[in-house]
């Protein structure tokens, strides 16, 4: 199969985009480079603490402004953004593989679900809409005004580069605030693009920036006080020790959106091939860097035959995943995104072997990649048995293809090892039983719960949860819940006399 | 080689309407009277294409988190789309009913092995089914006058 063509022909320096205009960066420049084939494909700038504060002015010089723009009128900026992206949509889908390594038809899916926030922020003057009572006492009424805030910091992380700003930023430039976006920088071009888009789109200037960085830039918005809120997605130990901590005492609204050990229970009575299946995206799509991937599979019996038979199952189809360049459109799977992720990767698969699980299949030498691809980045799908809950590789976020296969006697010890673990973001059950799975939804403590479901990633109208080490905050990114974290409540209360 | 993920599924759609469009298109500059007739078949393949796309890029996130994938065997709808020179126009007419009874099973086989994804994309296949089912009744016609 040939290879789709590259959207990035050439390396260029990425700017930043502050108050409408394209700014090149005084900070240091490091390479971004294609994880598949290990070329260079841009360079980003480290941008400095000067160039943020440059952005968060003129996000706060544009707010008052854009506030008084009425919410028909900010809904119209946003629909034609979202046929900018329909326009574009193969180009920006095409990025995010070339940057990130995902396949294409898994890029198509992020840009999808990335455009789906858009629409959904184009509901802006119905979503927005306060309430009010008459005569809370005689001749008095009272009412709710839903107003914006300032301007908000959203930080993306590198395993969805396109999509995850998107949970944010749109429901934040809806409801009347500005916001200044930090991309990863290790995939800055989908959010570059996106940026251009919104050029295009005519948003004021001011309302929508980006700027390049990495922990300085991150570091200067958490002390920023011009800066009222911050959306971030990514490890636990950044969101809840830096960004919630830092945000709690700069007194900064948050959603912090971590990390995950996601726990797949299959009851003896599922559907066994939808199931397998299922399993092959959850553990093994987005090449397991995605926070709603399934790490553990808990086999729940002790039938032996069920099991062997199962296991067998997830083998064989294990085996005929295709892994190579994501612009080819026959691979299933592509590169982890740095060699740094994958030697992480590798030491715990070696923590996995050193603790006493069984390895089955050995994605360090079991493989191999379709094409012609230096295979700094790329690792094979790796199977444990015997995993306890105590073992690394069954208890800590690995973030990469390694499925660990634990068994339990029951579904109460199912849920008990699902909730003993630290996080709490996606799990599920597959079954047949409609009282196991009601069971299970009731007890798990999981901020997203999937029933025959492998990747519980809520639709953009719903809330993307999360429990425990999974989340910190209180409101949630996408539709009704990020329109409140985005806006105060204004109560008015009323008499004339 | 057998094609597994969505996008193969859909770039292989796309080549069947492209090749038979190419086909008729040819077919068309050696028919007197049914030039009109071949050439409106070769602009509704280009429509069938977008229409395919549209499925595809409209239910792509159930694609997705759906663990989706096809089971086609491209070798199974294989399209003789050549017009050989010496052929005679009839001989090209029985060609073209080959090429639809091809793309026909094609697009019910899609739409069958992708029941499991939103109906758009099993829809959209099956409504072209349907309608090249009347096209081969046209070319039926063509051949009997």
């Amino acid at each position: 199969m040939a290879l789709l063509e590259e959207p990035i022909k050439e390396v260029r320096t990425l700017k930043n985009y502050i108050d409408g205009e394209w700014v090149e960066s005084k900070g240091e420049v490091i390479d971004v480079v294609n994880p598949a084939t290990y070329k260079t494909i841009a360079r980003v700038p480290i941008s400095t603490g000067e160039e943020m504060d440059a952005a968060v002015e003129a996000a706060k010089a544009a707010f008052p402004d854009w506030r008084r723009t009425t919410p028909v009128a900010r809904a119209r900026y946003l629909f034609r953004l979202k046929e900018l992206l329909e326009e574009n949509f193969e180009e920006v889908s095409r990025i995010q593989t070339q940057e990130h390594g995902k396949t294409i038809d898994e890029s198509r899916g992020e840009t999808r679900r990335g455009i789906e926030n858009v629409e959904v922020a184009c509901g802006i003057p119905t979503l927005m809409q306060g309430y009010y009572s008459e005569d809370i006492a005689h001749g008095i009424d009272e009412w709710v005004i839903p107003t914006p805030l300032g301007v908000f910091g959203i930080i993306g992380p590198f395993n969805f580069p396109f999509m995850i700003p998107l949970w944010s930023a749109p429901y934040a430039v809806a409801t009347g605030n500005c916001v200044v976006v930090k991309p990863s920088s290790e995939v800055p071009n989908s959010q570059t693009r996106l940026a251009e888009l919104v050029e295009e789109a005519g948003f004021p200037p001011g309302v929508w920036n980006m700027v390049h960085g990495g922990r300085s830039v991150v570091s200067s918005m958490l002390e920023h006080p011009d800066i009222v809120g911050i959306t971030f997605v990514g490890s636990t130990p950044t969101g809840r020790d830096v960004i919630y901590k830092k945000c709690g005492e700069t007194g900064k609204r948050v959603i912090a959106q971590c990390g995950a050990k996601n726990f797949m229970t299959i009851m003896p009575d599922c559907d066994v091939d939808r199931t397998v299946a299922a399993m092959m995206t959850s553990f093994f799509g987005n090449a397991g860097q995605r926070c709603l991937s399934a790490a553990n599979a808990v086999i729940v019996g002790d039938d032996d035959t069920f099991y062997k038979n199962f296991v067998e199952k997830v083998i064989v189809q294990i085996k005929s995943i295709k892994i190579g360049y994501g612009l080819d459109e026959s691979v299933q799977m592509g590169p982890v995104r740095d060699k740094e992720k994958k030697d992480r990767i590798i030491r715990y698969i070696e923590s996995g072997i050193e603790q006493g699980a069984k390895l089955i299949l050995d994605g360090r030498k079991d493989f191999s990649i379709a094409g012609d691809y230096p295979g700094v980045c790329f690792l094979g799908p790796t199977v444990f048995e015997n995993v306890t809950p105590d073992m690394r590789i069954g208890s800590e976020e690995i973030f990469g293809p390694v499925m660990s296969i634990m068994r339990v006697k029951d579904l109460d010890e199912a849920i008990s090892i699902t909730n003993a673990n630290a996080f709490g973001n996606g799990n599920s059950i597959f079954t047949s039983s409609g009282k196991s799975a009601r069971e299970y939804q009731y007890n798990v403590t999981s901020g997203n719960v999937g029933i025959n479901i492998g990747i519980v990633a809520p639709m953009a109208f719903f809330p993307f949860s999360g429990m425990k080490d999974s989340f910190y905050g209180v409101l949630h990114t996408q539709g009704r819940e990020a329109v409140r974290f985005f806006t105060e409540s204004k109560v008015v209360i009323q008499r004339w006399f | 080689m057998i094609l597994h993920t969505a996008s193969e599924g859909v770039t292989f759609a796309k080549k069947l309407e492209n090749d038979s469009a190419e086909f008729y298109e040819k077919l068309a500059q050696r028919s007197t009277g049914n030039a009109e007739t071949l050439l409106s078949f070769a602009k509704e393949n280009r429509k069938y294409v977008t229409q395919v796309e549209s499925a595809y890029y409209g239910v792509i996130t159930d694609a997705i988190e759906g663990c989706f994938a096809f089971n086609i065997d491209p070798d199974d709808y294989v399209l003789k789309t050549t017009v050989d020179d010496g052929a005679d126009y009839t001989g090209a007419l029985k060609q073209a009913v080959e090429i639809e009874e091809t793309i026909i099973r094609f697009y019910t086989d899609a739409a069958e092995q992708s029941k499991s994804l939103m109906a758009d994309v099993p829809r959209a296949f099956m409504l072209i089914a349907r309608k090249r089912a009347g096209r081969l009744e046209k070319l039926g016609s063509l051949l009997e006058g």
